[in-house]
């Protein structure tokens, strides 16, 4: 177990690092924050000292260099913005979207088992057929659209949802939603596919054969089979909620990290950039390795390969 | 992002059943299907309305794509500040001001169509460029392994791993937001999922024997690559495209959306729905419009990539067609005895039609009720059992007519090749079949009580106790994620309501009994720890648990070797005798009916052609395909001639001969055996055989 994480982990700080090195590098070039920062008429000398104050002055390498030496220490540098310590600022924004997130892929998997399940046992009947519209709609809709037409219905029209905010349970409804549909739909049919290939797999005809009850048979023997497949598509979605989150909170105001990293980009606040992007794949990083130990967990086989 | 294309397959009804395989291999599927299939899909696309539908609305796409410029010329820019926020559905003014004018004055409608052009002269390219490259390098990693494969992957996973969208925001920063610049910061951000995709699938291929050949000839890499793995790499690469098409759709949308997309005075539909947002309260259509068209564009193509990935995988096909086809069209049909003997093809060939139908002749005669060589009445009598797969032409009947019935403390064999439907006739009494076949008519009386005609409810409770099965494949008839022990337990939680704790001494104690070494502390370990001979053992404890009053062994020994085979089988004797179980051995093996079974029951295209005592059918066979099989046994008897074989192979569930099933490869066969299909009838104590000479064979 704890060989195939170490293994994992090895293997995943060179695309950590490479991650890292790109945003360092495409940040400076998407130009001088000195124009933003400083007025049109600034002096040569006003630019050269506000360089210099922010380390701009120095060459790109040696620029990551000290970069990385702070990092090492946790220290992330200034935002230009408000000139707070920029690891403060993404610590401040993660937890609302870690929070989205979180409500996000638990309602997004609970329910793609259930109508993925429902799907799966009857394969081409009616509520087949019905949950594969759904799904692949829903895998369909633009979530930025969808978002708009939540707030046109519910907020404008009937006035039950707030547009924005993050009070109150209501004020979660049109953003949990939004960032659930695209997930939920690509679930739905991943979680379909599985169980339908586990419930005529022949374990399940021996359960049937020794008399299970259906429910027993689709959730005892089938579900758990079926898991796998799933699990795996189920991470690389959370790792897409990123996309998401950047569309939803921009739409509905939401504090987040998403939010954060696009504003960062449009005022060239590097130092904020890059301890989002920083925190983002290290969360990826976790999350890939969560994935590997409910694998782990799921199946016995995988268990026996990891320790071997 | 994209789910695994391995993962999505549709994949239904393995058939476990030899007979339902058999099926998908000689379907309308395969060989030359799929040859045919180029010149055939606008008919397929026919078939299915769903996939037409969204066809046309693609179609629809691309020519406003293409010929918009002409249409609307100027209308979608021009700005009409007399005529700000019309709303939709009004043909005052004109077609183009039919979904309203935005707050300048600029008709939706035109914008959208204007739009369209723009989206696709996105995606279209980005999609493109990401398949080739995608694709070519995929391929190349994965034909030449090694280090060219392990550089490749890692690349692929570091794009993967950053998410795309923020990706592409802050590449559009560095190069300003052109429609050439999207292109190619979403075809970067894709060429990973062709890359896995072609890697995949070529190194599967690597593997095989026809690339090792063409490198054997000195055919070059790259040649290869063309000639063998591209054709076969090619149709999934297609319909990942499609459903990739979408993705880009809604990335350029989302990006335009932002404002870091498509650029005024530009127009797409993600700008658009922006532009909308500013006006929401007051002009709604103009988000809605182009939303839905965004939304109907990206389900077709989803939809449309649906359908070829069932067009190109002719299994597929055949199975998703069983099930359309499958709306249980005749229910059961109530046995009337003699009326299925001449089911399917007998009806279908005009000279049945001269077989009078009440005759005494048709109506079956019982081997053992006509015949009694016991007084004990039978534990599972199976009466005229009749099972059908649908298929999209109709329902194919693959078992007819099936009687055969044992005792307690007995063994009835059921031999055949495989295909003949013994498999799925055990499955039919266990209540087991796959959803695409169906019980069309008969019984199975365990005890006395039709197990066919039973509730789920009632059939469950016998499930165990009454009835067991033991199945062919150990390894994928136990769960590979429960332990041993739990499976083991099963019964016993389910039938006897028994506490974890009880259920689990009975499991170690059942270990114990088949003969597994160390029971106790096994009890706890996984399937996949076991060798095939335990895990054999583990599946017949599991089935011998409540000790049920008849065990149907399908093939347990098939996957073994002799050594553990025989043990296997004196096991099943022991517990045989041990539970006064009966016991029906389901088998294609000469060798294991006659150590092992008291009684035959040999099966031929569907039906029981001959049945008996066990020495008496070997020793003297009163039906020609028995008499075929065992001369093509080498045995003692047979020393010094010579060793024949049956020509030809069994039928086609699909064209069986008319009369006789087996007159086609028969070297008594006659004029008659073509006209009237032979019913079993007594040709002896306690035998029967399904031959218009089984007399003469048995007086012979």
């Amino acid at each position: 177990m704890f060989t195939m994480l170490r293994r994992r982990a090895v293997s995943s700080v060179i695309p950590l690092l490479v991650v890292v090195l790109g945003v360092f590098f495409l940040a400076r070039l998407t130009g001088d924050p000195a124009n933003l920062y400083l007025p049109l008429s600034a002096t040569p000398e006003m630019r050269a000292e506000f360089a210099a104050r922010n380390g701009l002055d120095d060459p790109l390498l040696a620029q990551f260099g000290d970069y990385l030496g702070q990092v090492v220490h946790l220290d992330f540098g200034e935002s230009l913005r408000t000139a707070q310590p920029a690891g403060e600022a993404v610590l401040r924004a993660f937890p609302a979207t870690l929070q989205l997130a979180g409500w996000t892929m638990l309602l997004a998997i609970l329910g793609a088992v259930l109508i993925g399940s429902m799907a799966a046992y009857r394969p081409n009947s009616a509520t087949d057929r019905f949950a594969s519209f759904l799904s692949s709609t829903a895998a369909s809709v633009p979530d930025f659209w969808f978002a708009i037409m939540g707030v046109l219905v519910f907020a404008v029209t009937l006035g039950w949802l707030p547009t924005s905010g993050t009070s109150g349970a209501a004020a979660w409804v049109l953003p949990v939603v939004t960032l659930l549909i695209r997930p939920f739909g690509v679930l739905v049919q991943v979680v379909r596919g599985a169980m339908v290939s586990a419930l005529s797999a022949p374990y399940v005809k021996v359960a049937r054969s020794k008399g299970a009850s259906e429910s027993r048979v689709v959730f005892g023997h089938a579900l758990r089979n079926a898991a796998a497949p799933a699990l795996t598509v189920a991470g690389d979605l959370a790792v897409g909620l990123v996309n998401g989150a950047v569309v939803v909170e921009t739409i509905f105001g939401w504090p987040g990290i998403g939010k954060l990293m696009i504003d960062s980009v449009l005022q060239r606040d590097f130092a904020v950039l890059q301890a989002a992007v920083l925190l983002t794949a290290l969360v990826i990083f976790a999350l890939n390795i969560l994935v590997d130990i409910c694998h782990a967990l799921l199946d016995p086989r995988v268990r026996q390969q990891a320790a071997a | 992002m994209l789910p695994k294309d391995d993962v999505l397959r549709q994949d239904a009804d393995k058939g476990t059943d030899d007979s339902a395989d058999k099926g998908v291999e000689s379907g309308p599927g395969s060989g030359t299907d799929r040859a045919g299939l180029r010149g055939k899909w606008p008919a397929l696309l026919l078939q299915d309305r769903f996939a037409f539908a969204a066809a046309i609305v693609l179609l629809l796409v691309a020519l406003c794509a293409v010929l918009g410029p002409l249409l609307i010329g100027d209308l979608a820019t021009r700005q009409n500040l007399r005529d700000p926020g019309r709303p939709p559905f009004s043909l005052d003014d004109g077609w183009a001001y039919v979904l309203g004018s935005d707050s300048l004055g600029r008709p939706v409608a035109a914008r959208l169509i204007a739009a369209a052009g723009t989206t696709l002269s996105v995606a279209v390219p980005a999609v493109l460029v990401s398949l080739v490259v995608g694709s070519v390098w995929g391929m190349w990693a994965g034909f030449h392994g090694g280090w060219r494969e392990n550089v490749s992957l890692r690349i692929a996973d570091v794009i993967l791993s950053f998410p795309s969208l923020l990706l592409a925001v802050v590449v559009l920063y560095v190069f300003s937001p052109s429609a050439a610049n999207i292109v190619l910061v979403l075809a970067v951000a894709r060429i990973p999922v062709y890359l896995r995709t072609a890697r995949a699938e070529a190194a599967e291929l690597r593997s095989r024997l026809f690339i090792d050949a063409a490198r054997t000839f000195g055919t070059s890499g790259w040649a290869t690559i063309r000639r063998h793995v591209a054709p076969s790499v090619l149709p999934t690469l297609l319909t990942v495209a499609a459903l990739d098409f979408c993705f880009v759709m809604l990335t350029e949308s989302s990006l335009s959306f932002l404002g870091i997309g498509i650029q005024p005075p530009d127009v797409s539909w993600g700008l658009m729905v922006a532009q909308g947002r500013q006006e929401l309260q007051s002009s709604w259509w103009i988000a809605v419009f182009p939303g839905l068209a965004i939304v109907i564009t990206t389900v077709s193509a989803t939809v449309l990539a649906a359908w070829a990935r069932l067009s190109t995988d002719p299994g597929q096909r055949w199975r998703q067609g069983l099930r359309r086809g499958g709306r249980r069209p005749g229910r059961r049909r109530p046995s009337t005895g003699g009326t299925s003997a001449l089911r399917g093809t007998a009806t279908a060939t005009p000279g049945t039609t001269a077989e009078p139908a009440p005759s005494p002749e048709v109506t079956r005669a019982e081997p053992t009720t006509s015949v009694p060589p016991s007084t004990r009445p039978a534990t599972l009598a199976v009466d005229d059992l009749s099972v059908d797969i649908r298929t999209p032409a109709g329902p194919l009947p693959v078992v007819h007519g099936v009687s055969f019935d044992v005792r307690s403390g007995e063994t009835l064999a059921l031999l055949g090749e495989s295909g003949c439907g013994k498999s799925m006739t055990a499955h039919a009494v266990a209540g087991l079949l796959d959803p695409a076949a169906e019980v069309v008519g008969g019984q199975a009386r365990l005890e006395g009580e039709d197990q066919l005609t039973l509730g789920p409810r009632a059939r469950r409770r016998l499930a165990g106790p009454g009835l067991a099965i033991v199945f062919q494949d150990a390894l994928s008839a136990l769960n590979p994620v429960h332990t041993v022990g739990a499976q083991l337990a099963e019964p016993f939680r389910i039938h006897e309501r028994m506490s974890r704790r009880a259920a689990r001494a009975k499991a170690v104690e059942l270990m114990e009994r088949v003969g597994i070494p160390e029971a106790r502390s096994r009890v706890d370990a996984y399937p996949h720890q076991f060798s095939g001979g335990m895990r054999q053992r583990l599946l017949i404890a599991m089935a011998v648990a409540l000790r049920p009053k008849v065990l149907l062994a399908d093939e347990p020994t098939t996957a073994l070797d002799v050594t553990v085979q025989a043990q296997i089988m004196d096991l099943l004797r022991e517990l045989r005798s041990e539970q006064q179980m009966a016991l029906v051995l389901i088998t294609h093996d000469l060798g294991l009916v006659a150590g092992h079974a008291d009684r035959v029951a040999v099966m031929y295209a569907g039906t029981v052609v001959e049945t008996g005592p066990v020495s008496e059918v070997f020793a003297k066979p009163n039906h020609p395909y028995t008499r075929g099989l065992l001369e093509s046994v080498p045995a003692e008897q047979h020393k010094g001639s010579r060793l024949s074989s049956i020509p030809g192979g069994p039928p086609d569930p699909r064209a069986v001969p008319s009369g006789c099933a087996f007159r086609t490869r028969c070297p008594m066969a006659r004029d008659v055996c073509a006209t009237h299909r032979p019913t079993l009838a007594g040709t002896g104590a306690d035998r029967a055989a399904a031959c218009h000479f089984g007399k003469e064979l048995a007086d012979a």
